[in-house]
């Protein structure tokens, strides 16, 4: 984009606008400037959200000329709280352009230069910053009015800013929970080298490690998310931070030492490991239990006595160990992720497409319920993420399973499914990847809206901390990351997406819209909320059962599931960057309403 | 002074040096001694039954609209399956010290290809690429299943792998053991 000669420009842009390096807006997110109420050059920009919650924008600084700049933002009411974010733009392999992601948080005011001297983006014009608003719970409600200002070249530029904050409050509860899976410790060390050094040899038990892993935690708490880590392979091979020492065997197996895991777990479930956030100290809601066909009892003793042996042994003392640390907010789930074609198991733990399979479940079930107390304050539940089978596997293991985890392209099939698991106590989340930069911006918002749409509660992002082998210069899309390493500004931790941020103001919306207290008129929330959201009708989100899904698991393949998910992807399809936006101001016209 | 020290310095070094070899070769000895026991131990019949016939039509398909249909067809016949593994199982409890006793087979149908079928809890492997269905044949492995050989490897550093044929009751060799260990065992690898 040309500017005049010596001209310094400041832009006010959605949350769901991206520019490139050069000021252009994407092309992927060009219609979302429709719908974004854009203050004419002098006017101020107005933006609106409920207490307890976030208010997004980008700001865009445009130079003509390479040269100093700096960039600030101020509020009149020290009660609006702001964070700053300068945008990277990563360098996509294979030639494909420049799209901003990974958000560097930096104080204001910002200076620095065009072009940024680390991004090293030739001839730079223009560099995004992400702005979230905090508004406190407890903000008065009314208007608030600040300013957004940009120096350069001997120009001043001013935007002001005008912040209605509505008497709604955003509930402390999402409607919606949002897993950022991964699995388990050893990529940490690969994307934070300087923490491994300070570490030493024993960095895998350091404290360097276990800060990292709460820092992970932490940022997909505030982000209204939460974080996921398997910690053992498919073999049977446990990482030993995610699970208890064990001496012993057959009925002598015992707990030998809690060290490593109550030092990695005991903040998570206690809640202190998130003091000092936002959302303030709370137990994580869900953790993967380090069970799996090797543990805590040996695939040797399979129908055998020692199996049961070891397996009741060793769940007892954790039930017991959880109980008396009062560890009761958190839901253990016993998880099989093991799969036949990586040759350790004969049966498949996830995704389980074979029904000789079935029976293993229902032996482990009984395990557990022989293992933990009738009416433990403890919650261990039963997990299993289920594909190809996922209708027998209701019906064989009702009773057996208590927590589902549904591929999203196929539950589409099967509209009674959420309700009808939901009916008989159990949990019910899908699963599925995450769009890539490449995808409009408010592609990341279709997974918790469908959570939404479908009454599921949750929905899993299969691998969302590995950003590949070079993030920042030779990118591959980040559908498998979501936040990124911070060493390289100095952020001992993991730094946010804007695609994170983007899916955090959308389950607060949802959440607003909750607490709204309209859930007797749901249907017709929903009916509105879709047409905002993508046009589709409200039976469109349950496409006609196909004839496919008589047919018995072996017989399926992806590309036949695909087929006939086909309606379901029209759906996802259907997003633009300024769906959400339409979702959005609406249920800010709703909460207004709220006195 | 300084010869001294260098002199001192050298020593330390052959001494360190030796003892790792020392180690190894301690090590190789234990390993071997199983691989000796496995050939005896582990019944190939069993083995050659584990894959089932559908999976193992599958093992060689390439479906450019379905990149996962051999793995996601996948599957073994269980009985078989869990009498060797827990055959491995016991073998590995042979030594004091962290082994693992995998399974290797030729692929039917799939001339020059070679299989894992039954890796172990501590998931070591020289061979093993993560995730692989199958793979061509290494070297190594070529003397055992035609010769009958017993074969050490330490081709990776640190690592030791001695491989021994598996007979069936007909006298062929039906596959081979991969009695493995490293010297210092990665509590993090293949946690994933």
């Amino acid at each position: 984009m040309m500017l005049p000669a010596a001209a310094a420009q400041l832009e006010i842009l959605s949350e769901f606008q991206r520019v490139d390096p050069y000021g252009a807006v994407l092309e992927a997110d060009r219609r979302a400037g429709e719908a974004w109420a854009m203050p004419p050059a002098a006017g101020a920009a107005r933006m609106r959200g409920a207490r307890g919650g976030y208010v997004s924008f980008r700001l865009v600084a445009k130079l003509s000329r390479p040269g100093p700049y700096s960039l600030g933002i101020s509020w009149s009411d020290p009660a609006i709280q702001t964070e700053v974010f300068r945008e990277w733009f990563h360098h996509m392999e294979d030639e494909r352009g420049y799209y901003p992601d990974a958000l560097a948080p930096v104080e204001t005011p910002y200076r620095s230069r065009m072009p940024e001297p680390d991004n090293r983006v030739p001839k730079q014009t223009a560099q995004s910053f992400w702005i979230d608003v905090w508004i406190p719970w407890g903000a008065k409600p009314g208007t608030y009015q600040g300013e957004a200002r940009l120096e350069a070249d001997g120009t001043v530029v001013s935007r002001p800013l005008e912040l209605v904050v509505l008497a709604a409050t955003v509930q402390k509860r999402e409607v919606v929970t949002v897993d950022h899976n991964s699995y388990g410790s050893g990529w940490i060390g690969a994307l934070y080298p300087e923490a491994r050094q300070r570490g030493g040899e024993s960095f895998q038990s350091s404290d360097e490690l276990f800060g990292l892993i709460h820092a992970y935690h932490r940022i997909f708490y505030e982000h209204l998310g939460v974080f996921h880590q398997l910690g053992y392979g498919h073999g049977g091979k446990v990482g030993p931070e995610y699970a208890p020492e064990l001496e012993g065997s057959g009925r002598n197996r015992r707990i030998r030492s809690w060290r490593l895991f109550d030092r990695h777990y005991g903040p998570l479930f206690d809640g202190s490991a998130f003091q000092g956030t936002r959302r303030g100290p709370k137990p994580i809601p869900f953790v993967y239990l380090p069970v799996n066909p090797e543990w805590p009892a040996s695939f040797l003793w399979w129908g055998e006595p020692g199996l049961e042996a070891e397996f009741v042994n060793v769940l007892r003392e954790m039930e017991q160990h959880f109980r008396e640390k009062g560890w009761t907010r958190t839901v253990f789930e016993m998880f099989f992720n093991h799969k036949k074609r990586y040759k350790a198991f004969p049966w498949d733990g996830d995704e389980t497409r074979f029904p000789e399979d079935l029976a293993y479940f229902k032996e482990y079930s009984r395990l557990l319920k022989k293992a933990i107390p009738p009416g433990s304050p403890v919650q261990f539940r039963f997990r299993t993420d289920a594909s190809w089978m996922m209708e027998r596997q209701w019906q064989e293991l009702a009773g057996v399973i208590d927590f589902w985890v549904l591929w999203a392209s196929m539950v589409s099939w099967y509209k009674e499914a959420p309700r009808m698991l939901a009916e008989r106590g159990d949990i019910v989340w899908l699963y599925g990847g995450t769009p890539s930069v490449e995808e409009n911006a408010a592609a990341v918002t279709f997974a918790p809206f469908l959570v939404w749409m479908w009454g599921a509660t949750g929905y899993v992002r299969w691998l969302t901390v590995s950003p590949g082998e070079d993030p920042w210069f030779r990118f591959e899309g980040g559908d498998t990351v979501l936040a990124y390493p911070g060493e390289r500004f100095g952020v001992t931790g993991p730094i946010a997406s804007a695609r994170l941020k983007v899916q955090r103001n959308a389950v607060q919306d949802l959440t607003l819209l909750e607490s709204l207290g309209m859930g007797k008129e749901k249907d017709a929330l929903r009916t509105e909320a879709s047409r905002r959201f993508n046009g589709a009708r409200l039976e469109e989100w349950w496409p006609p059962r196909p004839a496919i899904a008589e047919s018995p698991a072996h017989e399926l393949s992806n590309a036949t599931i695909g087929d006939n998910a086909e309606p379901f992807h029209q759906l996802e399809r259907g997003v633009s960057a300024r769906s959400w936006l339409d979702v959005r101001r609406w249920i800010l016209d709703l909460a207004a309403e709220v006195k | 002074m300084k010869t001294t020290i260098a002199a001192l310095a050298g020593c330390l070094i052959l001494t360190a040096v030796a003892s790792a070899q020392g180690q190894s070769s301690g090590l190789a000895r234990e390993l071997e001694e199983i691989a000796r026991v496995a050939s005896v131990m582990v019944d190939g019949d069993a083995c050659q039954r584990i894959m089932t016939r559908r999976a193992l039509e599958f093992m060689d398909k390439k479906d450019p609209r379905d990149q996962w249909a051999d793995s996601d067809n996948f599957d073994v016949n269980h009985e078989p399956y869990i009498a060797v593994k827990k055959t491995l199982m016991r073998l590995a409890r042979l030594a004091p010290f962290p082994v693992d006793v995998n399974l290797w087979i030729p692929v039917e149908g799939m001339p020059g290809r070679v299989q894992v079928l039954i890796r172990n809890r501590h998931e070591m492997s020289q061979f093993w690429r993560w995730g692989a269905l199958h793979q061509e044949l290494f070297p190594p492995m070529k003397a055992v299943l035609e010769e009958g050989k017993r074969v050490t490897v330490t081709d990776k550093p640190g690592w030791i792998s001695v491989l021994a044929p598996v007979y069936n009751s007909l006298g062929d060799v039906a596959g081979l053991v991969e009695v493995v260990t490293r010297e210092s065992v990665d509590p993090k690898e293949n946690v994933k």
